[in-house]
């Protein structure tokens, strides 16, 4: 066997996966787009651009996804990032395992109960009850944002976690001395030595959360209560509900392209911080 | 003491302390790490700790950075308690084992680390300045902008040292900074580094496990054995004058016969050795009638001829090394050692063949008595 048929079988599952999971439904879906509705439901095919000028009546779940999803990521980031320095820099390696499995825990029951849980927390005898029996009346919490971005950073902080405990965890320990015994203080320390090295794991765990969170639905449908709606959302409606395949198929491809477009920026930004990590370090 | 004196404080007087270790012990845990290291470093001097893998160097050095605390004892540094300063605040630099260099930063920018920290802050002109010139004196002028991944072993190694003389440290602290080096490599940067001390003025201390190195570099040497430090003093006191078994044989190679003490008088002991044999040697130690020691005779004063004096040995091995000959003998009831012929002496009187039959003695004044342990 040659080096090039060997290479080639390595890469034949993935490819095949690829193409019968990816590219052929993302091709038809891309054919459908230019459809129009048939009476019963289902596309008829045709070649307008009729569904791609409907686009705009979606444009709320278009700016929900696109408010909520950064935002969740920065704040799973912010709240992710202390919580992975503390299990690879600072725990006691005899509890590090234990610690590491009580990040993923929650995963071991399904998001539908751990959100009816957050449904029950956040719905007027849960949170808002308590809040009123300390005088702080008429605070609604389910079926906001908010209620979305707490779902949200429940289940992507595990997702982001790891990544950036791997990086923290390979960081050589020795680096940190080094930069103590040239006469940095520890702040400074993290900064100039532990924050730049940690990029790689911040930049997979950022990517990771935000993709999936851009295709999100079960959240907002649980937590935002139809009140506050992804995309994913309004394609869930299109293509069960309302049966509009044609639509439903335009709004997925420009989910796509907006995808696309921010993850492509976003590549070259941590690039352009990659590159430029020493400026970072000479702060 | 039983190391007669050795230990201690034996730093020239007229020269200022610059670091000193009292009564230090670490333990981690069930391991004592450091034992009651009491030493003092005068300024200026080039000192080594040499001892085998896990006698606790690192240890010592790491306390003396600020990256461990003692358990015990106080750690000075110009004349002040320090124990619980932290690395940061100390005017002392290390050179990390593996170098410990900053993957993301350029070899300049590495170079410059220690001069950012500074508050208030160094003009940026300056720091420049300074880098350029650490470059020129480790030799790197033209790989400042280089990546740390883009050097050799012995590249880094500079970057290391230029690191950390930079800053002009009190003390420069140096962790087995060779041993990733090259034999050839190696030699040169000890020339190196010597020369570099010399010409800064910095106190160095160096953790080395290799003799040759503390014998060629440093001005004393601090033996250390589990923990301990078992003897201090000049490479030429230590080879001349070791207190135990275990520096003799650490510093420089020598033969060794035990015995046990049956009489002294004047400078001289008479050794029973345990094969009958009655010799004459000079304690290295304090003695009692009686008592199980050790006699060390270096293999350059013990002579191998054809007279009639000495013990009756045969030649086994002879490896000619230039302007000395090793001969490997053996006595039917010594067993095997080392004799060092000078070619000198080979040249009037004849050398030895293997199989030879030839006789070895040396002086009562070249027979060390020590420790047998
Ligand atoms: N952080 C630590 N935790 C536990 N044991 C340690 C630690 N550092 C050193 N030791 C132990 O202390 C002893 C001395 O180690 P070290 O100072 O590194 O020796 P050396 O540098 O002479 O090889 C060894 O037995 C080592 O295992
Ligand atoms: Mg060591």
């Amino acid at each position: 066997m040659t080096h090039r048929t060997r290479n080639w079988l390595l890469l034949a599952p993935a490819g095949t996966w690829f193409l019968v999971m990816l590219i052929i439904p993302l091709s038809v879906v891309f054919i459908f787009s230019f459809g129009e509705r048939a009476p019963s439901g289902g596309v008829v095919p045709a070649f307008t651009f009729e569904q791609y000028a409907n686009l705009p009546a979606r444009w709320t779940a278009f700016k929900n996804t696109m408010t909520l999803a950064p935002i969740g990521t920065l704040l799973a980031l912010l709240i992710a990032y202390p919580l992975a320095y503390f299990l690879a820099v600072k725990a006691n390696p005899k509890w590090k395992t234990i610690l590491l499995v009580l990040v993923i825990v929650p995963f071991w029951t399904s998001i539908l109960i751990r959100s009816y849980a957050w449904i029950f927390l956040l719905g007027g005898r849960g949170i808002p009850a308590l809040l009123e029996w300390v005088g702080l009346e008429g605070i609604r919490l389910i079926n906001t944002p908010f209620a979305v971005l707490v779902g949200i950073i429940y289940g992507y902080l595990p997702l982001m976690v790891f990544p950036i405990y791997v990086s923290l965890d390979k960081l050589d320990k020795r680096l940190l001395e080094a930069s103590s015994d040239l006469g940095a203080k520890p702040w400074r320390t993290f900064l100039q030595i532990t924050l730049p090295l940690s990029i790689p794991g911040i930049a997979t765990g950022c990517m990771l959360v935000f993709i999936l969170l851009m295709g999100e639905y079960l959240i907002p449908a649980l937590l935002g209560g139809g009140k506050v709606f992804f995309v994913g959302n309004a394609l869930v409606d299109l293509f069960l509900q309302s049966r509009n395949w044609a639509y439903g198929s335009a709004v997925a491809v420009a989910l796509v392209a907006v995808m696309l477009i921010t993850v492509t920026f976003y590549m070259r930004l941590i690039s352009r911080l990659g590159a430029s990590r020493e400026d970072v370090s000479i702060m | 003491m039983e190391n007669g004196g050795y230990v201690g404080d034996s730093s020239p007087a007229n020269k200022k302390a610059i670091a000193e270790l009292r009564g230090v012990s670490k333990s981690f845990g069930d391991v004592l790490a450091a034992s009651d290291l009491n030493l003092s470093i005068s300024a200026g001097e080039f000192l080594s700790f040499l001892g085998p893998s896990g006698c606790g160097k690192t240890t010592a050095l790491r306390m003396l950075a600020g990256f461990e605390t003692p358990t015990e004892g106080e750690v000075l540094l110009d004349g002040e308690v320090v124990n619980t300063l932290d690395a940061h605040h100390r005017p002392v630099n290390m050179v990390f084992q593996q170098y410990a260099l900053f993957p993301h930063m350029t070899v300049a920018q590495n170079i410059g680390y220690g001069l950012r920290q500074r508050r208030p802050r160094l003009p940026k002109a300056q720091i420049a300045e300074k880098v350029t010139k650490a470059l020129e004196i480790v030799r790197l002028s033209d790989f400042e902008d280089r990546k740390i991944w883009e050097m050799s072993g012995g590249q880094q190694q500079r970057v290391a040292l230029a690191r950390a003389i930079i800053n002009e440290p009190k003390l420069l602290l140096l962790d087995e900074p060779m041993a990733a080096l090259d034999r050839k490599l190696r030699k040169e940067m000890q020339i190196e580094l010597q020369d570099l001390q010399r010409q800064l003025g910095i106190t160095f201390v160096l953790v080395t496990h290799d003799q040759e190195e503390a014998l060629s570099m440093s001005d004393r040497i601090c033996i250390m054995r589990e923990g301990r430090i078992v003897q201090i003093g000049s490479p030429q006191e230590l080879y001349d004058r070791p207190n135990s078994r275990y520096v003799a044989g650490f510093v420089g190679t020598s033969n060794f016969f035990s015995g046990n003490v049956t009489d002294q008088n004047g400078g001289l002991a008479t050794i029973l050795l345990d094969n009958g044999m009655s010799v004459q040697g000079t304690p290295g130690v304090e003695l009692a009638e009686g008592q199980d020691v050790c006699i060390s005779v270096r293999p350059e004063q013990m002579k191998l001829h054809r007279q009639s004096d000495g013990v009756k040995v045969e030649v086994h091995n002879r490896i000619f090394l230039g302007e000395h000959t090793e001969y490997l003998v053996n006595h039917e009831t010594l067993g095997d050692f080392l004799v060092l012929s000078p070619r000198q002496s080979e040249l009037n009187e004849g050398g030895f063949e293997v199989g030879d039959q030839a006789r070895v003695s040396w002086d009562a004044s070249a027979a060390l008595i020590l420790n047998p342990n």
